[in-house]
């Protein structure tokens, strides 16, 4: 909805993403908060926000298949770890990381093809099931295969981001790198829906059958949702590998995968603007309470393992009520807010 | 006049009340107060603070130095650790970082030489990181190295070839890597050690009866369960139901103590756990009577002999350092040349841990590595034996 007294004369002004001056000066001061954000505060802060990032770039990836394709996913995590491992593959040959990170998502998007293929056959629980064989097989073949394939039960080794001479080692450097990156990819995530492809994910979405009367090509449209949100996880797996510099099979569970899907059903699964808020509000709680319970810790106003029992009960509790006062995701929320204000002075319905 | 006075009474006071200012340094440590961990890490945090608080009274203030320990909850979490690690490095500049578990292992080990800080980490070492170089160290072997010592004492009392059944999961590396190290003992020792097969089961199985069954067939004298608590529990419920009388062995994560939050220890009876410091049962052990002492909070037990161990090893090898490069001058690598340049005593280490011997070829003690157990008699864990157990020889895997 467009805010009160705003209309557009040509084609090109109403297909903008940013419609208004105000949403473009809205965006610059984000943008511009992010980049002086490190400066301002320390390393942890900033390494909580890279991992905010490359969080956010798996969700994305789920909104795609999930949100926009209507395709149950529960392997993102599974996803994410392939491209970690070809990263740390394909960097140990010595390759760019302008070269490995787009090597690495295509190499997830081929592997979850495999996986789609049954989205021809089955859906809802029964698609959830084939994604899960994926989660589960996922380490029992990084395991099998020879250890100088993938690293078997050791794990890789991953060299950090070097650009040119220059190593992006330090926490800040590679915010930046990570902010870059989740830049694009926002970018990319709030164009798909806008796309003909974005369209027909959506038509598969809603309703299958009537989409292929519509001419749509289901089963490709179902394939093409998998391989679409992995490649947002083989670019976080990428990530992933080189903030940690290290990859193993258990930093990539199904637990994990859990908590991405619960980071897209708390924001909401119908736009990205869901994604984001899913990552951040969990983020948030989750960095809140852990910091109260290192000062309580530290201060000797209570013991270590009650409190933060604690704050994995109080977690699940806002997410509880986030749920129950917003079922349609915090997105929903966001926008009757700004919904609100964009009809001001006229009351909304 | 009473300029000259005021300036030598204050020299005199200065020169009275010792240094001006001890050197401060901090050891910053790893600690799990919201993973799978947390409700044995207050103990565990408890015996790193009573050795830094005992160590700073009686032998910092002689040398001094000060050390604070910065505990940081990385939640056994890769990534809180490494965005957690450069906070850490800029903030705090630690000489040392004590480590717990494997994702501080897999997390740091990369980056340690490169920001020239070591870590000493309490929980054995695995096989897998077993490479040279490193700055990660632990202050024990690895879990094998602990099997195997417990397992060569039980072959020479009983003669004749020891035939070991093994039950773990192929869900964790480590747990893998553990069982790898103990095929290589029977490998290096057929005469005396068999691995008559090993049973890959769930991280918590409901049953382990079918997989026990099959592997009595072979008569083995006792069981390997390296892995998981649940998996120790489901062994000892699948002996009783078949009425077998097989000693269990386990490590330290999933020992009697943690077994017997979930069943009798009575249907235990003869089972161990294996490990390489001080049972905290040992008669006489001076490090518990320091903790005792010097705790302000916490129990002693397993993991608190373990982490008060750790918390020792790292502030004598400050003392070396000290005593080395001055004590201004200590870094990180300073820390590293002391923990490598000398073998550091039992007597020293208060009883806490055998004699280690450290170098750049392992990530735990070499030489002669020496391992302890306990085990269940009559309902009760007690030590195993009154001393240390030497450990064979053990190739890398």
């Amino acid at each position: 909805m467009l805010p009160t007294g705003v209309h557009f004369e040509t084609y090109a002004g109403e297909a903008r993403i940013l419609k208004t001056r105000r949403a473009t000066v809205w965006l610059g001061l984000l943008i511009l908060g992010l980049v002086i954000l490190p400066q301002a505060v320390g390393p942890y802060t900033v390494g909580v926000f890279t991992h905010m990032f490359i969080t956010l770039m798996a969700v994305y990836g789920l909104y795609v298949t999930v949100g926009l394709g209507g395709q149950i996913n529960i392997a993102q995590s599974a996803f994410v770890g392939v491209g970690a491992f070809a990263t740390a593959k394909l960097s140990g040959y010595g390759l760019p990381f302008w070269a490995v990170i787009p090597m690495a998502a295509l190499i997830t998007g081929a592997v979850s093809v495999i996986f789609a293929l049954p989205a021809a056959k089955v859906k809802g629980f029964y698609l959830a099931l084939t994604t899960l064989a994926a989660q589960v097989m996922f380490p029992i073949v990084i395991f099998a295969l020879p250890m100088d394939w993938l690293g078997g039960l050791v794990g890789m080794a991953v060299e950090p981001v070097r650009l040119g001479p220059i190593t992006l080692g330090s926490p800040v450097h590679f915010y930046y790198f990570t902010l870059v990156l989740v830049g694009l990819l926002t970018v990319a995530a709030f164009n798909l829906p806008r796309t003909r492809f974005g369209r027909s994910l959506m038509a598969v979405r809603d309703n299958d059958v009537v989409a292929e009367v519509m001419g749509v090509p289901v089963f490709r449209t179902k394939v093409m949702a998998f391989f679409a949100g992995s490649l947002f996880a083989g670019v976080a797996g990428a990530c992933t590998a080189y903030f940690l510099q290290f990859v193993t099979v258990e930093s990539f569970t199904l637990f994990a995968s859990v908590w991405y899907l619960g980071m897209l059903i708390v924001g909401g699964a119908a736009s990205p603007v869901g994604a984001i808020l899913g990552v951040v509000f969990i983020t948030a709680v989750q960095e809140g309470l852990h910091s109260a319970a290192t000062v309580m810790l530290q201060s000797g106003a209570a013991g270590g393992g009650m409190l933060f029992a604690l704050t994995s009960i109080v977690l699940g509790g806002c997410i509880l009520v986030a749920l129950i006062f917003e079922p349609r995701g915090l997105a929903h929320r966001w926008s009757v807010i700004r919904t609100a204000f964009q009809l001001w002075p006229f009351p909304r319905n | 006049m009473k300029y000259k006075c005021a300036i030598v009474a204050g020299a005199m006071l200065a020169m009275a009340s010792g240094p001006l200012s001890a050197a401060e340094y901090v050891m910053s440590a790893s600690a799990d107060y919201s993973g799978p961990f947390a409700d044995v890490m207050p103990n565990a945090m408890s015996g790193i603070n009573a050795i830094a608080d005992w160590w700073n009274a009686e032998v910092g203030k002689d040398l001094g130095v000060t050390v604070q320990v910065k505990i940081y909850d990385m939640r056994y979490d890769a990534s809180v650790i490494a965005r957690t690690w450069p906070a850490i490095l800029s903030s705090d500049k630690p000489i040392l970082h004590l480590g717990f578990g494997s994702p501080d292992l897999v997390t740091l080990m990369k980056r340690l030489p490169n920001d020239k800080v070591p870590m000493l980490i309490g929980t054995a070492m695995v096989g897998l990181v077993w490479a040279p170089d490193g700055w990660h160290y632990s202050i024990r072997p690895t879990y094998s190295h602990e099997f195997a010592g417990l397992m060569s004492d039980l072959q020479e009392k009983k003669g004749g070839k020891l035939k070991i059944g093994a039950v773990s999961t192929q869900k964790s590396a480590g747990f893998v890597d553990q069982v790898k190290g103990v095929q290589k003992l029977a490998e290096m020792y057929p005469d005396r050690f068999e691995v008559l097969e090993v049973q890959w089961v769930e991280a918590s199985p409901v049953s382990v009866t079918n997989n026990i069954r099959a592997m009595l067939d072979g008569q083995p004298d006792v069981i390997l369960v390296g892995g998981t608590t649940a998996q120790v529990i489901a062994t000892a419920q699948a002996l009783e139901e078949l009425g077998a009388d097989v000693p269990i062995i386990s490590s330290t994560h999933n020992g009697l103590s943690e077994v017997a939050k979930g069943i009798d220890l009575a249907k235990m009876e003869g089972s161990f756990s294996a490990f390489s410091f001080a049972p905290p049962a040992r008669d006489g052990l001076p490090i518990r009577d320091v903790y005792e002492k010097h705790k302000k909070d916490g129990n002693w037990g397993l993991i608190t002999a373990q982490s008060a161990a750790q918390a020792l090893l790292a502030l004598r090898v400050l003392e070396h350092a000290v005593k080395t490069v001055g004590a201004d001058n200590v870094t990180g690598e300073a820390m590293r040349a002391a923990l490598l340049d000398r073998v550091y005593t039992e007597e020293e280490l208060l009883g806490a841990l055998p004699s280690v011997d450290f170098d750049t070829t392992a990530p735990f003690p070499i030489g002669e590595i020496k391992a302890t157990a306990e085990v269940v008699e009559g309902g009760k864990i007690v030590p195993y034996g009154e001393g240390w157990m030497p450990v064979p020889p053990l190739e890398k895997w």
